[in-house]
C-alpha cells in the first residue's frame, strides 16, 4: 500500500524550544500546535482543576493583546482555535490561512511569554465560573457523567497524580486565586518546557525562521518537566468496586485496568487486544453479550494512553433491562481469561490492524491532527517520527505478544469496576461505600 | 504577587495577514448511472481514506403511523445478516478489511456511509452493495435492534439537550406532522415493529431511482466510476418500490410561541432550547446570510450571546447558534445549558439578544463573520470525509458542492443591510422555549417574563 511517510524537520531554539515542521501544500493552510507539558498530573492537592482553568485564562489577553482578541483576531483572519487540558498535556492549536501563519505565531509567543500583564480577578473570577458550568454540562448534570471521575478515583490510589479528574472539584475551582495562576505560569510556561509544530503550506525555512523571530527572544524560564520519571504503576491483584445508585436510564459497567505507559511495545500489544475484546463490532465480546447472548444493547472498549507509568484500558457495558449486572460482568470476567488463555485468531489479529490503520489514516488526514499527534509523541515520548512508524510497529505485534499483554494486563482479578446502577427505591441513598484500590503503588 | 518574575523583552510589532489566496470548493463530476443512481466523484490526491456516502430520499411520513422507527430499525439492521452472511461474518468480513460501515435515518431520508483504505475500496463496494440489495434481516437481529433503541430512548430521555430537543419538536410542530414525533420512532411504535415491517419498508423505499452516491478521495491510478458501476449498477427498485413525495408541506404548531418546562428536579442546571421558523437553502434572497447570522449570533466566545452569558455573566459554558435548514423551510434554534440558579435572567438575555438582533448588525460584524466564514472554507473542505459529507447533505436537496460555492461567493459581497433584513424577515419575537431543570426554582421568575404560556411536564 502507499505508505505514510510525512515529511518531518526538527530544530531545537537556544532557549530550549522544540519546533517541528511538516511541510502539506494540497491545501493553503497551516496548523500550528503548541504542547506545554504540564496537566493535571502536575496540580497540587487543593488545587485541582487549575491546570485547565489556566488553560481558559490564555484566552482573556497577555501584554499586547487585549481580552478576547486572540480569539476575535485569529477567527477573522480564518483561523479555527481551541485548546484542550488532559492529565499528561495542555495544547493550544489553531488552523490558519498561511498568510495568518505570523499573526498566529505572534499571538501564541505574547501569550506564552508575556501573560501574566494582562491576568486580572475579573477575568480569573469570569473563566472559574464558566469553567464550573463546563463541569456541571459535562459531568454534574449528565446522567454517566461523573462515571469516568469514578473510574480514575477506583483504580489510581490516593494521592497518584492520576486519581482525580482534569476538570477538578468544585471547591478546588473555588479556591484558586490569582497568586496560584501567577506561580503556576511562572513554573510551568516558558520554551524549555513546550513543543511547537507547523504543519501546512509553508517552507521548512520561512516556518523556522518565523518561530525563531517571535520565540527566540523568550528566555527559558519554566522548570522543564522531565518524562519518564513517574514510577511504574503495576495492575491490581484483586478486584476492586465501586457502585453508584442514581437516575441512570440503565445499569452501565465500567470494567478498568492498569495498562502499561503509552509509547511502549506492550501498550500497542494491549491495546490491540483490548480491540479484538470489545473495540470492533466484530469482537468477542460483543458477539457474544450483544449478539447472541443479548444481555447487554452495547458494550465498547479502549485503551486510554497516559505516559506517567501506567495507562487505563476500559471495558464498558450497557446492560438489558431485566438482566442482572453480575450475569453481564461474570461473561466479561470468562471472556478475559478465555483470551489470556489462547490468544488471539489470526483472522481477529488481521481485522485489529486493518481497523487501526484505517482510522489512524482518517486521524491523519487532516492537518490539524496531523501536527497534534507530531506534538503529542514529541513532547511526551520523545519520538516526534511515530506518525510515520506507528502503523509499522502495529503490524510487526505478534498474536503470542497480544496473548502475554493480555495474561500480564487484563486478567479478571486486575479489574476495577464502577458500576452505575439504576435507582429502584427513589430516595435512597445516591452512592454506596467506596473500596478504595490502596495496593500495588510503588514509589 | 508574583513568586518569580517572568520578564521577556517586548514583542515585535504585530505582524499583517497575507491576503488569502482565491479557494474553490471543490466540484465534483457528476454521472448517471444506467439504473438511476447520481453519481459524484470528488478527486483528492493525497486523502488515501475514501469516504462514500450514500444518501437516498425517504419521507418519514411514509413509514406505517403505529410503527414509527421502521426506518431507523431498518437501516441499523442492513448490516445484521445478508443473503449469503450471517451477521458476525458481515461484521467481520467489514473489518478484516478496515471498511466502517454506518447507517441512519434522518428527517431527509437514508444515508450509509463508508470510509475504507484505498487499495480495499472495489472489496468495500461490494459490501455496500450486499447491505444495500440483499438484506437478511434475521428476526433475532431485528428484535436485538428494537431493544437496543428502547434502551436509546430511555437513554435520551435522560440528557437534558436530547429531552430539550424532544420536547421542542412536539411543541413546535403541529402534532399531526411525523416532524412533531421522534426520527427513531416512540417506545410503543419500536416495540410493535416486525420482520415483516423492515422487510417491506426497504422494498418499498430503498432503490437507486432517485438516490445519490457521493464518492471523495485519491483517485490516482484507479478508475472509480467503473468500480461503482461494477458494485452497483445492477441494483434496481424492487416492484414494491414507492418514489419519495415531493418536498413536504411545513406544519408549524399554530399555539408554538409558548414556553414548556420539563420538571427535573435537582438539576444544577437549566438546559435551554429556543426556535422559531427559519429558511431552507431555497429561500428567496439566497442562503448565504444565513450561515452568518448563526455565527455572529451564536458561532463561538466573540459572537453575542456567549459575549454576554459567557464573557460577561459566566451563566454558561456557551451558547449556540444556527438556522437548520430542512426539506422545506427550516428552523432557528438557540441552545445552552445556564446556571440553575440564574435561569430566569439568563432567558431573559438571551431572548433580549435574539429579539435585539432585530435592530440589525454592524458593518464591523458582518466583516468579521463573513472574513471566518470564507477565509476557513479552504480548511473545512480539507479531507474527504469533509467534502463527501457535505455533498451527501446537500443531494437530498438536489444540490450539490457547487451550492457551497455559490453561497460562499455571495458572502463576500454581504453588507449589513442585508443580513439585517434577512434576519427580520424570519425573527419576529414569537419563541418556542423549553426549558429542562428544576422547575421549583425558575418557574414563577419565568412565568413573570411575560413571553407566552407557561406549561410544565414531567421529564
Amino acid at each position: 500500500m502507499p505508505d505514510i511517510a510525512y515529511p518531518l524537520a526538527e530544530r531545537t531554539l537556544a532557549n530550549g524550544l522544540r519546533v517541528f515542521v511538516s511541510a502539506d501544500h494540497t491545501v493553503p493552510t497551516v496548523t500550528v500546535n503548541i504542547w506545554v507539558k504540564v496537566g493535571s498530573r502536575d496540580e497540587v492537592a487543593g488545587r485541582t482543576g487549575l491546570a485547565h482553568l489556566f488553560e481558559h485564562l490564555m484566552f482573556q489577553g497577555s501584554r499586547n493583546v487585549p481580552s478576547g482578541e486572540h480569539f476575535s483576531a485569529l477567527l477573522a483572519a480564518g483561523g479555527r482555535v481551541n485548546a484542550t487540558t488532559w492529565f499528561d498535556r495542555t495544547n493550544y492549536f489553531e488552523t490558519v490561512p498561511k498568510g495568518a501563519l505570523e499573526l498566529a505565531l505572534w499571538l501564541e509567543a505574547d501569550r506564552h511569554g508575556r501573560l501574566l500583564d494582562a491576568v486580572t480577578q475579573e477575568n480569573l473570577d469570569n473563566q472559574r465560573d464558566v469553567v464550573k458550568e463546563e463541569k456541571r454540562q459535562r459531568y454534574d448534570n449528565s446522567p454517566y457523567g461523573n462515571a469516568m471521575r469514578d473510574v480514575y478515583a477506583t483504580i489510581f490510589p490516593q494521592g497518584h497524580p492520576y486519581h482525580h479528574p482534569t476538570i477538578g472539584s468544585m471547591a478546588d475551582l473555588e479556591a484558586a486565586t490569582l497568586a496560584d495562576v501567577h506561580a503556576f505560569f511562572a513554573e510551568h510556561y516558558g520554551p524549555n518546557n513546550s513543543v511547537l509544530t507547523i504543519v501546512g503550506d509553508v517552507t521548512e525555512a520561512e516556518a523556522f525562521g518565523l518561530v525563531e523571530k517571535h520565540f527566540g527572544p523568550l528566555r527559558p524560564t519554566a522548570t522543564a518537566r522531565v518524562e519518564g520519571t513517574m514510577p511504574v504503576l503495576p495492575p491490581l491483584t484483586e478486584p476492586v468496586r465501586f457502585e453508584h445508585r442514581g437516575p441512570v436510564p440503565n445499569d452501565r459497567l465500567y470494567l478498568a485496568f492498569r495498562l502499561p505507559a503509552d509509547g511502549t511495545e506492550d501498550f500497542l500489544a494491549v491495546g490491540l487486544a483490548m480491540d479484538i475484546l470489545g473495540g470492533l463490532s466484530s469482537s468477542r465480546m460483543v458477539e457474544r453479550l450483544v449478539r447472541t447472548e443479548t444481555i447487554a444493547t452495547g458494550l465498547s472498549a479502549h485503551p486510554m494512553g497516559l505516559a506517567g507509568g501506567v495507562s487505563l484500558g476500559i471495558v464498558s457495558a450497557d446492560v438489558l433491562e431485566g438482566i442482572d449486572p453480575e450475569v453481564v460482568e461474570r461473561a466479561i470476567c470468562e471472556e478475559l481469561e478465555r483470551f489470556a488463555a489462547a490468544g488471539p485468531t489470526d483472522e481477529e489479529l488481521e481485522a485489529a490492524v486493518a481497523e487501526t490503520e484505517r482510522s489512524w489514516l482518517s486521524a491523519l488526514a487532516g492537518q490539524d491532527e496531523r501536527a497534534d499527534q507530531i506534538s503529542h509523541y514529541a513532547a511526551l515520548y520523545d519520538d516526534p517520527g511515530y506518525v510515520n512508524s506507528f502503523l509499522d510497529r502495529v503490524r510487526a505485534v505478534t498474536a503470542a505478544e497480544i496473548r502475554a499483554a493480555a495474561t500480564a494486563y487484563l486478567l479478571p482479578q486486575q479489574r476495577a469496576v464502577v458500576a452505575y446502577l439504576v435507582d429502584v427505591e427513589p430516595g435512597q441513598a445516591a452512592t454506596s461505600p467506596t473500596i478504595s484500590a490502596e495496593d500495588g503503588v510503588q514509589r | 504577587m508574583t513568586p518569580e518574575a517572568v520578564d521577556n523583552p517586548e514583542a515585535l510589532p504585530r505582524p499583517d495577514v497575507r491576503p488569502a489566496e482565491p479557494f474553490v470548493v471543490p466540484l465534483p463530476v457528476r454521472e448517471r448511472l444506467d439504473n438511476g443512481l447520481t453519481v459524484l466523484r470528488y478527486d483528492m490526491p493525497g486523502q488515501y481514506i475514501h469516504s462514500v456516502r450514500l444518501a437516498i430520499p425517504i419521507a418519514l411520513h411514509q413509514e406505517p403511523l403505529a410503527k414509527e422507527g421502521v426506518a431507523t430499525i431498518m437501516a441499523r439492521t442492513l448490516d445484521e445478516g445478508t443473503a449469503r452472511h450471517t451477521a458476525l461474518e458481515f461484521a467481520r468480513l467489514l473489518e478484516r478489511r478496515g471498511v466502517a460501515l454506518g447507517a441512519g435515518v434522518g428527517e431527509s431520508g437514508l444515508s450509509l456511509d463508508i470510509d475504507v483504505a484505498k487499495r480495499h475500496l472495489d472489496y468495500a463496494l461490494d459490501l455496500l452493495r450486499q447491505a444495500l440489495v440483499e438484506p437478511a434481516f434475521p428476526s433475532d437481529q431485528v428484535e436485538r435492534h428494537i431493544s437496543t433503541r428502547l434502551a436509546e430512548i430511555e437513554q435520551e430521555r435522560s440528557i437534558a439537550g436530547h429531552r430539550a430537543a424532544a420536547e421542542f419538536w412536539s411543541t413546535y410542530f403541529d402534532p399531526a406532522s411525523r416532524a412533531s414525533r421522534p426520527v427513531g420512532g416512540r417506545a410503543e411504535t419500536v416495540a410493535a415493529v416486525t420482520r415483516e415491517d423492515v422487510l417491506a419498508f426497504h422494498a418499498r423505499h430503498v432503490a437507486p431511482d432517485e438516490a445519490t452516491l457521493v464518492i471523495a478521495g485519491d483517485f490516482t491510478g484507479i478508475d472509480v466510476i467503473a468500480s461503482i458501476s461494477r458494485a452497483l449498477g445492477g441494483w434496481t427498485a424492487q416492484p414494491a418500490y414507492q418514489a419519495p413525495p415531493a418536498r413536504p408541506t411545513p406544519d408549524v404548531a399554530p399555539d408554538r410561541a409558548r414556553i414548556v418546562v420539563v420538571d427535573r428536579p435537582e438539576s444544577v442546571q437549566t438546559e435551554v432550547l429556543v426556535g422559531a421558523p427559519g429558511p431552507d437553502r431555497q429561500v428567496e434572497g439566497g442562503w448565504a446570510p444565513y450561515p452568518l447570522l448563526g455565527f455572529m449570533l451564536g458561532g463561538g466566545p466573540t459572537a453575542r450571546l456567549d459575549a454576554l452569558l459567557r464573557e460577561d455573566k459566566g451563566y454558561t459554558y456557551g451558547v449556540r447558534a444556527s438556522f437548520r435548514p430542512r426539506r422545506r423551510e427550516g428552523v432557528f434554534l438557540t441552545s445552552g445549558s445556564v446556571r440553575a440558579d440564574a435561569t430566569v435572567d439568563a432567558v431573559r438575555l438571551l431572548l433580549g439578544v435574539l429579539d435585539g438582533a432585530r435592530e440589525g448588525f454592524t458593518d464591523e460584524e458582518v466583516a468579521h463573520g463573513v472574513r471566518y466564514l470564507t477565509l476557513t472554507a479552504p480548511g473545512r473542505y480539507a479531507t474527504a470525509d469533509a467534502v463527501a459529507d457535505e455533498a451527501a447533505a446537500l443531494a437530498y436537496d438536489g444540490l450539490t458542492t457547487g451550492f457551497t460555492g455559490q453561497t460562499l461567493r455571495d458572502l463576500t459581497g454581504m453588507d449589513a443591510d442585508r443580513v439585517s433584513a434577512a434576519y427580520r424577515r424570519f425573527v419576529d419575537g414569537r419563541w418556542t422555549v423549553v426549558l429542562v431543570g428544576d422547575a421549583a426554582g425558575f418557574i414563577d421568575g419565568v412565568r413573570d417574563l411575560g413571553r407566552g404560556d407557561v406549561t410544565v411536564v414531567p421529564a
